[in-house]
């Protein structure tokens, strides 16, 4: 839980124009060479220059429609980095990490008639119009838009999942505390810590109805989730950490302890209510990932998530699973978009989840040891080094399936 | 020292090879600058300030000399942001290559003061190229000097047999009391910029491109120069002492003792870069009589004199007695680190001052980013071996942190530093 979270409006899915092939108030320049086009595919090279100004010059600005391949080689320019061919504002090929001295990278698309555009980011020319020829392609949404729009709708699915086992979680919680029993609420508080950590980034911007966006009265997340360090003294403490407290602190469950549960489990009630209108869009599955990561980096591995019972590792394991879903349902788009971002966002997540593996217990609930301040003081910089990695390639997917809609 | 967008735009194309344009910035930008603030009616300690500050945000340096790195001969920037790094397991040579290879575009794009992609980038959902703190601030004289440590010759990359003639770990030294956590490293960055914020920017935004390749080891944030260059006043270092008085400065002796040439022919106009954190217990030191403090360095504190003589740059007669003792100890520092005792032998030094704030006695924890230059590593090695043993300063100083670094030569447009490392 952070404060001041964005509120996200519910329900609004901003229906995205279909995208149209022809830019409008972009002239076609037809004056160049046309490519050189070989029995296989049309090729077209893209050299970088530096100087006094950056320049982005294409062999060709016309091709036949076809499989093009596009040259990139980086002579000398030190403000071009990377080069995009689009399709009315959608990436459909690219490059990164173009520096000079390294070997000249390639990449094929196959392109309809039309007008697309190389976008050079950095060069005195940005935007280049390349004009094909030839037949127009079958559908401009193709299989990107597609793909992008099951994953949304799959991760929808995840959410609700995740949402229902909360409540079940929640309630057996609810259980142990009225029962008065402090070593099984401890287990069921455990067991239902990360539900909510798997998916916090789409649920934590949610105000009760008759509520102020600024008012934490109404702050579902703040009633369920807030911790010691960011408390509101008009509110008070609620939620699962004020049971941690209690549970792990006191060592003893009274009856405010009981009924800060009974209260939890009307809150979770709630958000199931308000999460069930929730609909995404491909960059919130991204924003969201990103988001759960930066949780991890702000509270888990500081340890102040779990203040009081050092559960801070299956926080941690949740934030990571919950980001790695909403990337695995973007996964089959991206992997079209830009296979080596794809690439690099997997072996990272490898690293972070071998990483993890590393402080797995089952015989603990919750499946991790706790995170002690030995542990902390040893292991937190290389667990930061290895998110902060994670967390730098994710953070780049939003754009890419944000212009592939 | 406010800057003035205009005339760093102004300097930006014409005359790019590294010739300080101080005089053109005084004349035309500073003096408007100091004009307006006057005006503003800051009167006199603006005015005073303004006067005092020669420092030139639009003041540049070329990388791409091919020839040696900047940042070693440069004379020395106020501030300076020392990083070391570590290759990320599993990374491979081509990666080290791509990181090489980025880094050296992007370290000349910082050095002409420009962003290392887009601070706004257009698509809203996009992540900020460059992280923008330094937008404005001109190049500052920025340098970024980048050293390759021992581990990047070992067997992961397959680049031993490149290895330079003289780049081994440094061996165990006395009175070395380095710790772990600031020590070594397979890669080095030191950004130096009369401007503080663009030295941070560029190790920020480096360290942030090298993210999943290498991680960060180590960093000193260096806020004064503790070493003189050719044509500056000797600084001071943090215990009041001139430091650098009898630096290297001649082009005989940067050829003699700075650049490699008897090296891996990759390494030739390359050289050695040295760095040792070097913690001073600076209350200890304040509370030492200055007659003890001046026969501890060997010199007087205000004018910087050798014990033996009269001005700054007299050279020192250590053979010099009064009632048959030696004016300058033979454990003074100057004594044990002069070349007359060392076989001639003479390194570069290129130094900081440094504060980490408190230390967890609530002592001031502060001391020396010492950097220095050489051709081969065992002058330092040598130099050090005496001063760790018999240096009256040991007992002021402690060296807790060390790095050992080869510095290859600058590239030539359209190259990276270390290409040849990899044809």
């Amino acid at each position: 839980m952070s404060p001041a979270k964005n509120v996200r409006s519910l329900a609004i899915v901003a229906t995205i124009a279909a995208a149209a092939f022809a830019l409008a108030g972009c002239a076609s320049t037809t004056t160049a060479d046309t490519a050189s086009s070989s029995s296989a595919a049309t090729q077209i090279a893209v050299t970088l220059n530096g100087g006094s100004q950056d320049t982005c010059e294409l062999s060709a600005t016309t091709a036949k429609a076809g499989p093009v391949t596009f040259t990139v080689t980086n002579k000398t320019s030190t403000a071009i980095t990377e080069v995009e061919l689009l399709s009315a504002d959608r990436i459909i090929g690219e490059k990164e990490n173009l520096a000079p001295g390294l070997s000249p990278v390639k990449f094929t698309v196959t392109l309809g008639g039309g007008n697309y555009q190389v976008y050079c980011p950095g060069a005195v020319k940005e935007m280049q119009t390349l004009v094909v020829s030839g037949q127009e392609a079958a559908a401009p949404k193709g299989g990107v838009t597609g793909l992008l729009k099951q994953g949304t709708d799959g991760y929808a699915k995840y959410v609700s999942g995740v949402l229902s086992n909360m409540t079940t979680a929640v309630a057996n919680l609810n259980t142990a505390v009225q029962s008065g029993d402090v070593a099984q609420a401890k287990t069921e508080y455990a067991l239902a810590r990360p539900y909510y950590e798997r998916i916090e980034s789409d649920v934590d911007g949610f105000a009760l109805p008759g509520f102020k966006a600024t008012d934490n009265a109404g702050n579902l997340d703040y009633l369920i989730d807030m911790r010691a360090s960011n408390l509101d003294p008009v509110v008070g403490w609620h939620g699962f950490h004020a049971i941690e407290r209690d549970l792990w602190q006191g060592g003893a469950i009274t009856d405010s302890t009981k009924q800060l549960s009974t209260e939890l489990v009307s809150n979770v009630a709630k958000l199931n209510t308000l999460a069930a209108k929730l609909t995404y869009k491909p960059e919130d599955l991204a924003n969201g990932a990103a988001s759960l990561l930066e949780e991890v980096q702000t509270e888990k591995i500081k340890g102040e998530e779990e203040d009081f019972s050092h559960l801070d590792l299956i926080d941690f394991a949740a934030n990571v699973e919950g980001a790695q879903q909403a990337f695995a349902f973007l996964e089959p788009g991206m992997k079209k978009i830009d296979p080596d971002l794809t690439k690099q966002v997997n072996t990272q997540f490898a690293n972070v989840t071998t990483l993890l593996d590393k402080y797995k217990d089952p015989t603990a609930p919750g499946g991790y040891v706790t995170y002690t301040a030995a542990l902390k003081a040893t292991d937190a910089a290389t667990l930061s080094q290895a998110v902060q990695a994670l967390q730098d390639p994710l953070s780049k997917i939003a754009e890419k399936v944000a212009t592939a809609q | 020292m406010t800057v003035d967008p205009d005339s760093t735009a102004d300097a930006g194309a014409s005359d790019r090879p590294g010739i300080s344009r101080r005089g053109l910035f005084l004349g035309t930008a500073g003096g408007a600058v100091a004009g307006a603030l006057l005006g503003g009616g800051g009167g006199y300690a603006i005015g005073h300030t303004v006067a005092q500050d020669d420092s030139d945000s639009a003041l540049e340096y070329p990388f791409y000399t091919g020839l040696h790195q900047s940042g070693i001969d440069t004379p020395p920037q106020r501030y300076s942001m020392f990083m070391s790094f570590d290759m990320a397991d599993g990374t491979t040579r081509s990666d080290l290559q791509v990181l090489l290879a980025r880094w050296s575009a992007s370290i000349a794009q910082l050095m002409k003061g420009l962003p290392v992609g887009q601070v706004q980038p257009n698509r809203t959902d996009a992540v900020a190229g460059d992280t923008g703190e330094a937008l404005d601030l001109g190049p500052s004289g920025l340098t970024v000097t980048l050293g390759l440590g021992p581990g990047i010759f070992d067997s992961r990359f397959g680049l031993s047999a490149k290895r330079p003639t003289h780049l081994r770990d440094l061996p165990t030294l006395p009175s070395d009391n380095l710790t772990a956590a600031t020590t070594g490293g397979d890669l080095g960055l030191q950004a130096c910029a009369d401007d503080p914020q663009v030295a941070y920017h560029a190790i920020r935004d480096l360290a942030r491109m090298a993210r999943g390749t290498a991680t960060t080891h180590w960093t000193v944030m260096g806020f004064g120069r503790a070493s003189a260059g050719p044509a500056q006043k000797t600084p001071r270092n943090l215990m009041g002492f001139k430091d650098g008085t009898r630096n290297i400065s001649t082009p005989e002796d940067y050829a003699k003792f700075v650049w490699t040439d008897d090296d891996q022919a990759w390494m030739h106009g390359g050289s050695y870069q040295v760095v040792r954190k070097i913690q001073m217990n600076i209350e200890i030191w304040d509370a030492d009589g200055v007659h003890d403090q001046q026969s501890v360095f060997g010199r007087t504190k205000t004018e910087g004199a050798p014990l033996s003589g009269h001005l700054e740059h007299d050279t020192p007669d250590f053979a010099k007695t009064k009632g048959g003792v030696p004016v300058i100890s033979p454990t003074a520092h100057i004594a044990l680190a002069a070349h007359e005792n060392n076989g001639g032998i003479k390194i570069l030094r290129r130094g900081y001052n440094y504060t980490d704030g408190l230390d967890q006695y609530a002592q001031l924890d502060a001391g020396l980013l010492f950097v220095a230059y050489m051709n081969n590593p065992k002058n330092f090695i040598t130099l050090q071996t005496k001063l760790g043993a018999s240096d009256r300063l040991n007992e002021y100083i402690s060296h807790i942190g060390s790095a050992l670094f080869a510095v290859p030569p600058a590239p030539k447009a359209g190259g990276y530093i270390g290409e040849k490392l990899f044809s």
